[in-house]
């Protein structure tokens, strides 16, 4: 197999499942779960960018599953770098390529730069380093976040982007208190869209959703500056089911209405995939208990808690200013004022 | 506590006051519950005679991955000393028993990059023993085990193996059922009547002592001759680069184009295999597409083929094939090596259906060419 590495080629955009990259960049024998989706991710991270592509990585199981004991999967260049520093890797990484051409030590032609990191590397410890990345608009660099909703290298320990309720190492269930684990997720990839503005790219995705995903990541390393992109990752590990469900709950996250997809592109929404199925009333949003019940980490629940859960993604759908974007809304006599509409979606009635 | 059964006595023989070790090979997560309850109940077992104990998991399997094998053990004492002695390593290097809680792991074990595929006795002292849960015969199971450097008996407790979650743990007593094996097999060790004493103290559940006696009294055992076994399973061993070998900053050469990871092979986390039914596929590339261990392969007919010593058995492939029954898992047992199977059905399709239905019990249907046989 020979990988085309053609010098500043272009990444064009992916038709259907027919028009994916062959050649595979992370190669099998990696010591990731059975059913790994977070070992999908980065399989499709690299294929969408190709081998021009340096990839760092952050602590996490995606470097210690990947690259134990002296081994790799990688063919493209790899590196490790510290919990929570991928948004500096990225920075630096890019920065250092572009002072190394201006120099002419090396060509100059077009270097991806991929730094990935999990919900605990990234949206924990790492949120800080992501941020001052994507206001450096200069350096062109894409930050993955791979998120199973766990520290799950260290055997499942609650992070920010833990779901309301799951157990955890952390937040077992016991007969004193059900629940031990009560805020809500993080909402990481709005908090960034919002807060950037000179990203020219900010988008949520799922590897259940290959041609999706590869798109956004094709779409984020073309269009330059710091990008960033949220993945959620099925866990069979942590969230306790089979294996062979990995592709079915990413599935279910997106049509439960719990994980939007979606893309900011040049400061414009766009919502992709079953999420805007959603929001134009061509598909109905699954309960959330059909998600919730496949999955050990919610044995535990009562219909209280699934109550609660599916109250929480309503809240979302009909009370956000924009679903899964923005969690706030305008005052009723604002209205005009900023000139937003906030009918929420399903009350506006659809052009016959 | 236990030191009111004073009466006890220990019945080790002079001069062989050596400890004894039990390990527990087992499927990482699904089992992880299992092996420990099995680890602490041996020791907590033994302490009833004032036997001293500890049940610990290997540090190099931490963190557990869904399906890869790992293990624990369990090392009792007749004295703190001579414990101590024999704690002094991480991993026991010589043990008494090893307890194979998924009958797929008897084809070899891979934990760790460079660790190679070790045989399930590697580990077994001379006429020590192997013991299985499994619903196969020790006569079946001897086939799929290596060839035996040294004599063993193995040892089968009848059950399927016990799978569960990380915090759901399946409680249908596999624990309680090995322990029970356990002290038909270490009768000075582990007398059945202090097993089910400990059991009966812990939980106050006499149905779970009586799954002691049915492991007791049900496991069937065979005594393994240097030299049986099988010698068709892959040799997988590796010298292990020393320091002067490496390269400063810990830097790994990357794969090359085409290339897999040959260190780490992960085959033996499977407990099922996909076999493909090359005639109803469809060739949607679903199957290659979500695979997370990259172990489809396109053949020049836009076929999908499975490359047996990278596939994990996770069973994504079969849950996202849109046709029925194209891709179905099967029990690895039924198998004895990673050979391709697109090469038969390349070069004699008749051969390959019959190969199909033979492993996966299903009709080969989609055949539209009809056989040279006629039939029905």
């Amino acid at each position: 197999m020979a990988v085309a590495a053609t010098p500043n080629a272009t990444l064009p955009q992916i038709k259907g499942v027919k028009d994916v990259p062959y050649d595979e960049l992370f190669v099998s024998g990696h010591r990731t779960c059975q059913g790994c989706e977070s070992a999908l991710v980065m399989r499709h991270m690299i294929k969408a960018a190709g081998p021009r592509t340096i990839v760092l990585g952050s602590t996490g199981c995606m470097y210690v599953a990947n690259t134990t004991y002296y081994t790799t999967p990688w063919v493209v260049p790899w590196m490790h770098t510290q919990l929570g520093a991928a948004g500096s890797a990225a920075l630096g990484t890019s920065a250092g390529l572009k002072v190394l051409m201006r120099k002419g030590k090396l060509p100059n032609e077009k270097i991806n730069v991929i730094a990935f990191c999990g919900d605990g590397g990234g949206a924990d410890m790492g949120l800080g380093a992501i941020s001052a990345t994507l206001t450096h608009k200069e350096y062109n660099s894409l930050i993955l976040l791979y998120d199973n909703e766990s520290y799950a290298n260290t055997d499942i320990q609650l992070s920010s982007m833990t779901p309301y309720g799951a157990i955890t190492t952390f937040s077992p269930t016991g007969k004193a208190k059900r629940l031990m684990h009560t805020r809500w997720k993080k909402n990481v990839p709005g908090m960034l869209a919002a807060g950037h503005p000179e990203s020219r790219y900010i988008a949520a995705a799922c590897a259940g959703y290959a041609v999706d995903l590869m798109n956004k990541i094709r779409r984020a390393l073309e269009v330059g500056g710091p990008t960033f992109i949220h993945t959620i990752d099925p866990c069979p590990k942590g969230w306790d089911y089979h294996p062979q469900y990995s592709q079915e709950l990413g599935h279910l996250a997106v049509e439960t209405g719990i994980w939007p997809l979606y893309e900011v592109f040049d400061n414009k929404l766009n919502l992709t995939g079953p999420t805007r199925q959603i929001a134009e009333g061509r598909k109905k949003r699954k309960p959330v208990v059909e998600y919730l019940k496949r999955q050990g980490r919610f044995a535990h629940f009562t219909d209280e808690d699934v109550d609660h859960f599916q109250g929480e993604v309503d809240k979302m759908w009909e009370k956000w200013l924009i679903p899964g974007v923005i969690p706030f809304t305008i005052a009723e006599k604002d209205r005009a004022l900023l000139r937003v509409d906030t009918t929420p979606l399903h009350e506006v009635k659809k052009p016959a | 506590m236990a030191t009111t059964e004073k009466t006890a006595t220990v019945a080790v023989k002079p001069g062989e006051e050596r400890l004894v070790s039990i390990e527990v090979v087992y499927r990482g997560i699904f089992q992880k519950t299992l092996a420990q309850r099995i680890c602490r109940g041996v020791v907590l077992a033994s302490r009833r005679r004032n036997y001293t104990g500890t049940a610990f998991a290997r540090y190099g399997d931490s963190p557990e991955r869904n399906g890869v094998p790992a293990k624990q053990f369990a090392v009792v004492a007749p004295t703190d000393l001579e414990l101590e002695a024999g704690m002094a390593k991480y991993e026991p290097a010589v043990v008494d028993v090893s307890v194979a809680v998924d009958d797929t792991l008897v084809k070899g074990i891979e934990s760790w990059a460079w660790y190679g595929r070790q045989p399930i006795w590697k580990p077994v002292r001379d006429n020590g023993f192997v013991l299985v849960t499994s619903n196969s015969t020790p006569d079946e199971l001897v086939q799929q085990t290596d060839k035996a450097e040294r004599p063993y008996t193995l040892a089968v407790v009848p059950g399927g193996a016990s799978f569960a979650g990380l915090w759901v743990y399946k409680d249908d007593h596999t624990d309680y059922r090995v322990l029970g094996a356990l002290a038909r097999l270490l009768p000075d060790w582990l007398p059945i009547e202090d097993v089910k004493a400990s059991i009966r103290e812990s939980t106050k559940d006499e149905a779970r002592v009586v799954s002691v006696q049915f492991g007791y009294d049900n496991v069937r055992t065979r005594e393994v001759k240097k030299g049986e076994g099988t010698d068709a399973h892959e040799k997988l061993q590796f010298e292990k680069p020393g320091w002067t070998k490496m390269r400063e900053g810990i830097i790994v050469e990357a794969r090359k184009p085409g290339e897999r990871n040959p260190f780490y092979k992960k085959y033996t986390a499977r407990t099922l295999r996909p076999v493909v039914n090359f005639d109803t596929c469809i060739k949607c590339t679903m199957c290659w597409l979500d695979c997370p261990d990259e172990c489809f392969e396109v053949t020049p007919s836009g076929h999908y083929e499975v490359v047996y010593e990278a596939c994990i058995g996770c069973g994504i492939c079969a849950q996202v094939c849109p046709v029925k029954d194209c891709i179905v898992m099967v029990d690895e047992l039924k198998f004895t090596d990673n050979t391709d199977k697109f090469v038969l059905y390349d070069k004699q399709p008749d051969a390959y259906r019959q190969w199909f239905t033979e492993m996966t019990g299903l009709p080969a249907i989609g055949s539209d060419k009809p056989a040279a046989t006629g039939g029905d």
